[in-house]
């Protein structure tokens, strides 16, 4: 199997959090997998995004016209990194709308529900997960699996995140 | 495991016994040490494992350790090693007993670096051998294997890393070798230690060219020609190594070429390569970021940057890749890489000091009291460059050069005031030498040092003074005879300003530095940020914004931002609540408290 994920967002979203979650479900299942992060400069409010290919690869980087699966934290970053996603690639965003194109767009506005309170905006991004565990077709990892990295991480906040991931699913499940 | 690279080369560290850890952080090099460290405790190991002031500093601890017989690294990014190649430079005459690993992070494409140098030249320049993975995994295996050719040569062995090495994710088998803790026994030898010139250094440079001889050779039967074997001799010959590899050998499986791909695990020293290049029509090398095999092996066959084949500079990916090959006549076919989704016209976010950081503040105040018609502001490297989003940069060269070059422009712009800015770590590194250096020319300008006690763009080391206090800021800017005020940082701009006024009156009367230092916290630092930020989270009176643009250009804070009705709206989400734009940013008082 093959299967390039970019996931994108601004420093501070939490965006390595996730490379971390999925290189981990990887991990525990044996797949090969190459994941990239930013620090310093590029952390400070700026630009993120962080590719993991899981399967053979050689070099942690995606290029243009090959990612599976698109994950923005915010639209901006979507749009920025549209170049990357292959055709009939997928994309989950946090939006309250997205540009019409001919892929499998999923767009939700986490923000507006984390200022109405129904999830701590710090769990964005585990949010989003969910979101992709929902709605997106081929995705390799099962909601057991994400849980189990996200426990390997960090057992203390485990919890909480589970809450947010069950959340988010629950909300998928009922838009359109 | 599930490793980073960086963590893979402190594991590598650890496996391959090196006991004494010394530098400096730097992106993306800094995790380095800290996993060390951490893995060390873990296992409940006694290492050395210490940051030093700056990278030379780092170096020669660290190689001190290992020429008292005792396997020891340092650590450092590119431009680190720009410091520290005075000792590199010397090293690599003299040698080493134990090992000695020259750890170098680059980084291609200036991710966060002011320049995008190739270690792998610098090894060559200082005639010193240079290993270079090309993966988390092999990050592993190259740190213990520059452990071996370091003690085995008695050279210095640099181990360069790139960004997508140091900051990348693998899984890695770990060894989980015994650890034995080394005593020094450091040898008196005067003619090696202390060579002096010029007999004692001739006679090493001498030995030096003779051992860069035997590495060739050790490069050739050691590490190329076991990889000669699995080529298949087709038409041309690729060769790569490091990170670009991966971009290789990804393309060509992507294009399904069959061309053999030799990688080069040392591309200094280089044997010669004639013969193994001698039955391909055509060479192409691909490498990052300089051409530096290129230029070992020079031949008419070859094919690389120096004839405009390969692109010069940016980080490389596999587009670049194809299309050197296209250009080289190994591919005919299309670019697989051009984009489906076009990118529409979006701007991409700029990193920005944190909401709540006191630099900002600080930058705020000195434009308000010192305007920048009448003033030059010199700056130096850490977050604070970021100040450079609030126009109160003017220059930033390398790691305290504020200090000098506040110096000189006070020399040659006497009717400007210089009012410079420096991290307190980024003083430590080499801000001292030249603050001396003023006063004892009685130079007249103003230094303001950012004192939030940790090296907060690296991922918040610890600094000097914070580690133990008997190291003392206050007395080390007073002892180099500079005059001092100290201010103790409040959320509240009026008071932040008029402390800065105080500074302009105290600065007319005297003839010497004046050094502001400037006592603060990082809001990112968790054990001191709580106590510090206020509590008191902002929003907009929209009646009373007029759009003036002030705290959008002035004061810059991530959260704000002009919403559909032209009026700035303050994200929930990104305010931290440190008051200070309510405390008076705003001349039409449109900031108010959110109660929440």
């Amino acid at each position: 199997m093959r299967y390039q994920i970019l996931i994108a967002g601004y420093g501070g979203q939490g965006v390595v959090f996730l490379v971390k979650v999925l290189s981990i479900c990887a991990a525990n299942r044996n797949l090969n997998f190459l994941g990239t992060e930013n620090h310093g400069m590029s952390q400070r409010g700026g630009s993120v995004s962080s590719h993991i290919k899981i399967g053979n690869f050689h070099n942690p980087l995606i290029d243009y016209a090959q990612a599976d699966l698109l994950i923005a934290l915010d639209k901006n970053e979507a749009l920025i990194n549209l170049p990357y996603l292959k055709k009939e690639g997928s994309i989950i965003v946090n939006a309250d709308d997205f540009l019409k194109i001919d892929a499998n767009v999923f767009s939700i506005d986490a923000n507006k529900l984390a200022e109405d309170g129904v999830f701590d905006a710090k769990g964005l991004n585990v949010f989003m997960l969910g979101i992709v565990l929902e709605k997106v077709k081929y995705f390799p990892f099962t909601i057991e699996e994400i849980k189990k990295a996200i426990e390997d991480i960090n057992p203390k906040f485990a919890k909480q995140n589970f809450d947010i991931l069950e959340k988010a699913i629950k909300i998928a499940k009922e838009k359109k | 495991m599930t490793l980073m690279g960086n963590e893979a080369i402190a594991y590598g560290l650890i496996d391959a016994n090196i006991n004494v850890v010394s530098g400096y952080p730097g992106t993306p090099s800094s995790e380095i040490l800290t996993s060390y460290k951490n893995i060390a405790k873990s296992k409940n190991i006694d290492v050395y494992a210490q940051w030093a002031t700056n990278e030379k500093v780092g170096f020669e601890v660290a190689y001190a350790a290992s020429i008292s017989g005792v396997d020891s690294a340092v650590t450092m990014k590119q431009v680190g090693l720009n410091v520290a190649s005075d000792a590199l430079m010397s090293a690599s005459f003299i040698g080493n007993k134990g090992a000695f690993v020259v750890i170098v992070a680059d980084d291609p494409g200036f991710n966060s670096s002011q320049t995008e140098q190739d270690t792998r030249e610098f090894a060559r320049f200082a005639r010193v051998p240079v290993l270079d993975p090309a993966t988390p995994k092999e990050a592993y295996e190259f740190t213990k294997k520059a452990k071996d050719i370091s003690k085995f040569f008695e050279t210095p062995v640099i181990l360069r890393s790139v960004m997508r090495v140091s900051h990348s994710r693998e899984i890695v088998d770990i060894k989980n070798s015994e650890f034995k803790k080394e005593e020094g026994s450091f040898q008196r030898d005067i003619p090696r230690w202390a060579a002096v010139p010029k007999e004692g250094r001739l006679k090493q440079a001498y030995e030096q060219i003779d051992r860069i001889d035997k590495i060739k050779e050790f490069n050739l039967k050691n590490l190329i020609e076991p990889k000669l074997k699995k080529l298949k001799r087709t038409k041309n010959l690729i060769i790569s190594s490091g990170a670009a590899y991966g971009y290789v050998k990804e393309t060509l499986e992507d294009l399904g070429l069959d061309i053999d791909i030799l990688k080069i695990d040392m591309p200094y020293p280089l044997p010669d390569m004639s013969k193994i290049i001698a039955p391909y029509e055509k060479v192409l090398i691909i490498e990052e970021t300089y051409p530096v095999i290129e230029e070992e092996i020079r031949s008419e066959k070859v094919l690389g940057k120096m004839n405009g084949i390969v692109h010069k500079i940016d980080e490389m990916d596999k587009e670049k890749v194809l299309k050197a090959m296209k250009k080289a006549g190994f591919y005919e076919g299309k670019n697989i890489y051009k984009p489906v989704f076009a990118a529409p016209e979006v701007e991409k976010r700029k990193p920005n000091l944190c909401p709540g950081c006191p630099h900002r503040d600080i930058f705020f105040a000195i434009k308000k009291v010192f305007r920048p018609k009448k003033s030059i502001y010199p700056s130096d490297i850490g977050c604070y460059t970021l100040g450079i989003n609030q126009n109160a940069i003017d220059t930033v060269l390398c790691m305290g050069a504020s200090v000098s070059m506040a110096h000189g422009f006070s020399i040659t712009n006497p009717e400007k005031t210089v009012v410079a800015t420096i991290g307190d770590s980024t003083f430590y590194h080499s801000g001292v030498a030249p603050l001396i250096n003023a006063v004892y020319q009685k130079a007249k300008f103003i230094l303001v040092v950012l004192d939030n006690s940790t090296v907060a763009m690296t991922g918040r080391q610890d600094t000097p003074e914070r580690t133990n206090p008997e190291v003392d800021l206050k007395k080390v800017i007073s002892g180099c005879g500079a005059e001092v005020m100290e201010y103790f940082y409040e959320p509240d701009i009026n008071t932040t300003i008029e402390f800065f006024k105080k500074v302009k009156e105290k600065y007319n009367k005297i003839n010497k530095p004046l050094v502001v230092l400037s006592r603060q916290f990082c809001v990112l630092d968790k054990e001191k940020a709580k106590e510090n930020l206020s509590g008191k989270f902002a929003m907009v009176d929209e009646e009373k914004c007029v759009a003036c643009d002030i705290c959008t250009t002035q004061f810059v804070c991530p959260p704000m931002a002009y919403n559909e009705k032209g009026k700035i709206e303050i994200d929930p989400l990104l305010c931290v609540g440190c008051g200070v734009c309510i405390s008076g940013i705003c001349p039409t008082d449109a900031f108010i408290r959110r109660e929440k």
